[in-house]
């Protein structure tokens, strides 16, 4: 019964959505505001249907409906609640019904909240966003549909994926990830309809500079969470692989931030225009992208789902939507010439080009990377794989660079600067920067990634310090405020700027922690028998006893746990665990992770022999690891420090909406 | 004119690429791993079964066949054997099934079937580790899917699953 009103419930959404984009389209053309009315109400009904269909799975899956294909082999009796209700993006049709609840999600959101503004371009952003929502209906109407029944019903069920249910994150990390993707469909279909309708000026620009910024924020926290829980769970003692998946991950991220910095410029000053049009198509093509290779089997990668008949779904998809995005763009290219005459060549706008630059040559390296071993095998037969040093060596630099233009860019003016204005600015900065390495230097570091990294950090913090300092102390002189309040008043009258600040200061942070933890971490393995000691770093870790046991709140899980003592800097007792899961053909790590201001101890139970109870450990000091979260939550405050809606009434704006409405 | 009708060029010779590129992509398994034995015929396999018959694979001549490298300790091999004794009982006449055991021992193996149920194919036990070098096993569960000529079509590693078992029999010509 559930079951069958959640495969209603999709048919439905895919008739709802292909209706409104028809009555889009037509209502676009003919000015028919009526019909435009009953396209957004039926884009409303698709979010509703959606709804509806992802509660009737979480439904299935936590009275354990076997019935269901997909019940049957993401869940088991034993799976608890928690684990049940997130096996929603378990596999792939789940997922894909996921997705669709937040891309349809976003769309009625966006179309309700600019009913009554935007009203050239609003029929075409439906368009664009119905169009998107029809194709994940489509795709579980089809070949993906997560509500496909099986006969007989099993008595018990697969279980849902090992690593999925091994970590309480795995109920953060994909939804914030998905909230990312699919929000960036968004500034997609604005891009489209200020193409279509010609009107490329900076109105679309203001509009959809919160709705990339929101999008992102989620799209970041969902790769720090990832990593964070990569680290956590898969016990291989690092946090970032270059897995294609995370590539996947990473490459609309990058693309988005240089949109973000390139409709800066575009909406200031007029130039850039291409570059932002053309970064927010292939921004959301990169996030079709990324579900295409994690569900079309094309790449062996810890994410990837079950190979399926989807794989070709998507490609048609990727083919439409690339051809479309850059025959619209190619169509309009007369009108988006630059406004005004770029700056010269030290001036904000060209700190701003270059971002852009090197934010595409980054994306495009990772993308190259990504797809190499796919080329290789399409012309030789031959598997390869690109690794991580590869990416590190070609992908480090261009990030030093980055992190430089981050220190110069905010302090340049527009138009150009004078050698007045660079000295006054930076000879501070440079001084400071130059003394941090070299008291590094003289601490014993010499790795060369790290020292960039602490230069051009502490190079563009003071760089930021400075300004907010300059700005308080004047405003404190104007108005008398005190100093804190003057820095708080200062910030939050224009939130975008300082916003922007703390973001790029938590990037410092991240930049340092990863340049360290990557270049100075150590590592151990040992086999030990009960009472056998080992040592790493100042830390002494005992081995007391082996201990198997079923899991607590699933006795089908089976527990093999080392039992240790740890002393030195902290000290205590530390288990470390592998878990075989019936769902699994290997043991799934569950590493200790102690974490203190300056390094982690992280310990992960390699293997064992449970006749004489030794057990054999790999040990890591990862020094700064904290610091990545810890930026990685400086970052997602100060996107949304910035996006926050500013105090001021804007009186225009809400006298508009009375009369509209 | 003609100079701005070129920028068209821009779209196919973008998408075209890629396009090709990922459909190349679509039809892999990135998971298969190759096996030099696939397309050819199976080497000559022999031993005693655990029911102290003894096994060659000249035997398994005419019909298809699985060839299933498993151990009572491996946690995975528990996961995938009732798909086997299911596809046992269903296709008990146009497929035979051969358990190839890896480093274990018979009591053990015995204790298995007993616990999680007895298909009765033969399961030989391949003490010496002959086999397991014969076939290139990495470690068990692998599954060798044998057409009914003798010639290895497929060489799964890990355990079954549905999908796996519905797609790789099709392919041998045994409706699942």
């Amino acid at each position: 019964m559930i079951p069958t009103l959640g495969h209603v419930a999709v048919i439905a959404g895919l008739a709802s959505t292909v209706f409104a984009a028809v009555a889009f389209f037509i209502g676009a053309r003919r000015a028919d505001a009526d019909l435009l009315l009953v396209a957004r109400r039926a884009m409303y009904a698709a979010f509703g249907l959606a709804v509806l269909a992802s509660v009737a799975m979480v439904i299935s899956l936590l009275s354990h409906d076997f019935s269901v294909l997909y019940v049957a082999r993401n869940n088991a009796t034993t799976t608890p609640p928690f684990y049940s209700v997130i096996s929603l993006w378990a596999a792939l049709q789940g997922s894909i019904l996921f997705w669709t609840l937040l891309a349809t999600g976003w769309a009625a959101l966006v179309l309700h909240r600019f009913r009554h503004r935007a009203p050239a371009l609003m029929p075409w952003v439906g368009l664009a966003l119905a169009l998107a929502s029809a194709f994940f209906f489509a795709v579980m109407t089809w070949p993906g549909d997560p509500f496909l029944r099986t006969s007989p019903i099993a008595a018990e069920g697969n279980g849902p994926n090992a690593l999925l249910q091994n970590h309480p994150f795995m109920g953060l990390h994909p939804p914030l990830l998905y909230l990312g993707y699919t929000g960036l469909a968004v500034p997609f279909a604005f891009g489209v309809a200020a193409l279509v309708t010609r009107r490329t000026d900076e109105e679309w620009l203001g509009i959809v500079r919160r709705w990339t910024l929101v999008p992102w924020i989620f799209l970041t926290a969902g790769i720090v969470a990832g990593a964070w829980w990569s680290y956590e769970v898969l016990g291989w003692g690092g946090y970032w692989a270059w897995d294609p998946v995370e590539n996947a991950a990473l490459l609309p991220w990058l693309t988005a931030t240089a949109f973000i910095h390139s409709s800066m410029v575009a909406e200031r000053r007029g130039t850039l225009r291409v570059w932002s049009h053309l970064l927010v198509v292939i921004t959301f093509w990169l996030t079709l992208f990324g579900t295409f290779l994690t569900r079309s089997g094309v790449v062996a990668s810890v994410h990837s789902f079950t190979a399926s008949g989807i794989g070709g779904w998507f490609l048609g998809a990727l083919v439409i939507t690339l051809a479309a995005g850059t025959a619209l763009i190619v169509w309009r290219l007369p009108d988006l010439g630059d406004r005004r005459p770029a700056g010269q060549p030290v001036s904000r706008e060209s700190a701003f080009l270059f971002n852009n630059v090197l934010f595409l040559a980054i994306s495009l390296t990772v993308l190259v990377g990504t797809l190499y071993p796919l080329a290789v095998e399409a012309v030789s037969d031959q598997k390869v794989s690109v690794g991580a040093p590869w990416f590190n060596r070609v992908g480090a630099p261009a990030f030093v660079a980055l992190l430089f233009l981050m220190g110069i860019g905010p302090a340049l003016p527009w138009g150009g600067a004078s050698w007045a204005t660079l000295r006054r600015r930076f000879a501070l900065p440079v001084v400071l920067a130059l003394l941090a390495v070299g008291l590094a230097v003289l601490l014993g570091l010499r790795e060369m990634a790290p020292l960039a990294a602490i230069g051009f950090a502490v190079f563009v913090l003071v760089v930021m310090a400075d300004e907010v300092a300059r700005g308080a102390a004047a405003r404190g002189r104007a108005r008398g405020e005190p100093g804190a309040k003057a820095t708080w008043r200062l910030m939050t009258h224009n939130r975008r700027r300082y916003g922007g600040y703390l973001v790029h200061a938590g990037i410092c942070i991240m930049a340092v922690a990863i340049a360290i933890s990557a270049t100075l971490g150590t590592d151990v393995t040992a086999t030990l028998s009960p009472g056998e000691e080992m040592r790493i770093g100042a830390y002494r870790l005992r081995h007391e006893r082996l201990v198997v046991e079923p899991l607590s709140d699933d006795a089908r899980v089976r527990e093999t746990r080392a039992e240790l003592t740890l002393s030195g800097p902290q000290s205590g007792a530390v288990t470390t665990a592998l878990r075989d899961y019936p769902s699994s053909t290997t043991p799934i790590a569950t590493p200790s992770v102690r974490s203190s201001l300056g390094e982690d101890l992280y310990v992960t139970l390699l293997a064992y022999d449970p006749d004489d109870e030794s057990a054999t450990l790999h040990v890591f000091v990862n020094p700064m690891v904290g610091w990545i979260w810890l930026g990685g939550a400086i970052v997602a405050a100060g996107a949304i420090f910035a996006v926050w809606p500013e105090r001021r009434r804007r009186l225009p704006a809400s006298a508009a909406a009375t009369s509209a409405g | 004119m003609r100079r701005s009708n070129l920028r068209w060029l821009a779209v196919p010779l973008l998408v075209l690429p890629l396009a090709w590129l990922l459909f190349t992509g679509l039809g892999r398994d990135p998971r298969e791993i190759p096996s030099p034995l696939v397309g050819k015929p199976l080497p000559a396999i022999s031993g005693t079964a655990l029911d102290g018959s003894a096994f060659s694979s000249s035997q398994l001549a005419g019909k298809p066949a699985l060839i299933n490298v498993w151990a009572s300790w491996c946690a995975p091999c528990v996961t995938e054997h009732p798909l086997l004794l299911d596809v046992a009982r269903q296709h008990a006449d146009e497929l035979q099934l051969i358990g190839v055991l890896y480093q274990d021992t018979a009591d053990n193996a015995r204790a298995f079937q007993s616990r999680y149920g007895d298909g009765g194919w033969p399961d030989v036990d391949d003490a010496s580790g002959q086999i397991a070098v014969a076939l290139g096993v990495t470690g068990p569960p692998e599954t060798f899917f044998v057409d009914a000529l003798g010639v290895v079509r497929y060489r799964h590693v890990g355990p079954l699953t549905m999908e796996v078992l519905d797609e790789r029999l099709t392919a041998l010509g045994i409706e699942p």
